[in-house]
């Protein structure tokens, strides 16, 4: 630990309390409210059994709008990459399209989801539309930055033989950055349907809408039975995407350190 | 039937070895740099004749593989002409990349894709010859899939058709790369140390095979190696480069080897030389 070290640790140890201060975060008043978090805790336990079955289908409609904005978006997103990407095109191309790709990125879902119930009124497809300009966004950059992390010993072999750009881009560039892109729609499946169980608070479908509705009237012990269902969900989505993750991907991997 | 043979018969071995001149590569006084301040070549001159098993030798910096790069026309000199089947190479000239589908080039990372199958890794080598529409849909004509399927097993991977890339051996993988540069009927083919990281048995499996297709196909083979022995055994003619110099070159016919400046020379002697030349 080097004295520069110190004076860095320093600093952020001072610019936390100082924005603390700014900010009105005040550790006593979550102490005190610790008695609030018991209340609603008892209250949740309080559960109506009888709203499983709404909760279910509720789920199934998130699980499905998040589905649909996924393909979506990533069928979308693909292309764009390509496009996005500086080691294949000039910056011309680029740089607009980067911009683009970052303005969609910037707001949040649900952001996206206010804008789309304006547009096409309350519902489960205002919802799809925000997951799917999100996803658009989000894949996007991770695709191109593979792309342009794609290793350069097949590109400059196989450009060496005199092929054109597009049949670089199908035979190499594509195939070297392809198991990336599997784990990343699985994440990106992963994250929409976290992201789709919160639209319903502004009214765009999905599970949410309930979670909040009993909220604000402070039927905790129905919205609990929601948040469960959500809760279960999303472990078993995350379970069943490393089951794919190790199957398909780790094995990628391991080609690639065997590469010689 | 007639269509395809017809097909067949249009698209020779090469245009350019209809050209009836003896020399390939030529190379005048050629400089060259990666930053403009330290050369990797000074002033290198040789000529490599048609049908020639040729060996580049060298130890590692001595600047052999930015040799391969001035041929094929992946790096530019900075001094000096160089001139393959008569043009400039040059990677950026579309009549050069014309020229570089028959150029077999295999770089010692081989460049192989390595998510997809042997056999795709061997199509790839006849890309430039596939419509655009045809090569984007991965879309191959029969002929193409069968000559790749012949290539496959004349390098020994017969069976091995559809394996990841990934998953293969060492010397697996050279095949491959080999394979991929015959599909692209070659007329050059450029080879840096490809068999250095091998042991002794593989490599030579890999080198006999080499030295077979060079023969078969009359083709002109320029073959980076930094170990002698590996040169003598196989090569016609070897140039030893030393710190960016040409510093010996000899011919081999059988058991006898020539050098060009003094004449006939043993075996031993220049093993000895080489030796000595490098660790100095």
């Amino acid at each position: 630990m080097n004295p520069k070290n110190n004076l860095i640790i320093a600093l952020v140890i001072a610019g936390i309390i100082v924005m603390s201060y700014n900010i009105d975060a005040n550790p006593v008043e979550f102490v005190d409210g610790l008695p609030n978090l018991a209340i609603v805790v008892k209250e949740m336990t309080d559960v109506e059994p009888d709203l499983f079955v709404t909760a279910f289908w509720s789920m199934l409609e998130t699980i499905e709008m998040a589905f649909i904005g996924t393909v979506v978006g990533v069928v979308i997103a693909l292309p764009l990459s390509l496009l996005a990407a500086r080691n294949l095109n000039n910056k011309l191309i680029y740089v607009p399209l980067r911009g683009i790709l970052a303005a969609a990125r910037t707001f949040p879902s649900i952001l996206w989801a206010i804008l789309f119930v304006i547009m096409v009124g309350l519902g489960p497809f205002a919802g799809v539309l925000a997951i799917i300009m999100y996803t658009i966004g989000f894949i996007a950059k991770l695709q191109y930055e593979s792309i342009e992390a794609v290793d350069s010993d097949p590109v400059d072999a196989v450009n060496s033989i005199g092929v054109s750009k597009w049949q670089l881009i199908r035979h190499v560039v594509i195939p070297e950055s392809a198991p990336h892109l599997i784990s990343q729609i699985l994440y990106m499946f992963d994250y929409n349907v976290r992201q789709t169980s919160i639209l319903g608070l502004v009214g765009a479908g999905g599970i949410g809408f309930y979670i909040i509705n009993y909220i604000k009237f402070f039927e905790y012990g129905k919205a609990a039975v929601f948040m469960l269902v959500v809760l279960i969900t999303v472990l078993i989505i995350d379970f069943v995407s490393v089951k794919i993750r190790d199957k398909y991907i780790v094995k990628a991997q391991k080609g690639m350190k065997v590469e010689v | 039937m007639l269509l395809k043979k017809l097909i067949k018969k249009s698209m020779p071995y090469s245009k350019l070895s209809t050209i009836n001149t003896k020399i390939i590569i030529h190379m005048n006084d050629v400089w060259a740099s990666y930053d403009a301040k330290n050369y990797s070549l000074k002033g290198i001159t040789l000529s490599i004749e048609r049908g020639t098993n040729y060996a580049i030798v060298g130890k590692s910096g001595s600047g052999k593989s930015t040799l391969l790069k001035l041929i094929n026309g992946m790096m530019n000199p900075s001094k000096g002409q160089i001139k393959v089947d008569y043009q400039t190479p040059n990677m950026n000239k579309k009549q050069f990349r014309k020229k570089m589908s028959k150029i077999g080039y295999i770089p010692q990372s081989l460049g192989l894709v390595k998510n997809i199958s042997v056999l795709e890794n061997v199509l790839i080598g006849a890309l430039p010859r596939i419509g655009r529409l045809n090569s984007l849909l991965k879309n191959f004509p029969k002929y193409e899939i069968e000559e790749a399927k012949k290539i496959i097993k004349l390098v020994g991977l017969k069976g091995k058709e559809n394996r990841k890339t990934y998953t293969l051996s060492g010397g697996e993988k050279r095949r491959v790369a080999i394979a991929r540069a015959l599909m692209q009927k070659p007329v050059l083919l450029l080879a840096d140390e490809i068999v250095s990281e091998l042991d002794q048995v593989t490599a030579k499996e890999i080198m006999d095979l080499i030295a077979d297709a060079q023969k078969r196909l009359n083709l002109t083979a320029v073959m980076v190696h930094h170990d002698m022995k590996l040169a003598l055994e196989y090569a016609n003619r070897v140039a030893v480069i030393k710190e960016g110099q040409k510093i010996l070159e000899i011919g081999i016919d059988g058991e006898k080897i020539i050098d060009f400046q003094s004449g006939n020379i043993s075996q031993q002697e220049i093993m000895e030389l080489y030796n000595n030349e490098s660790e100095k």
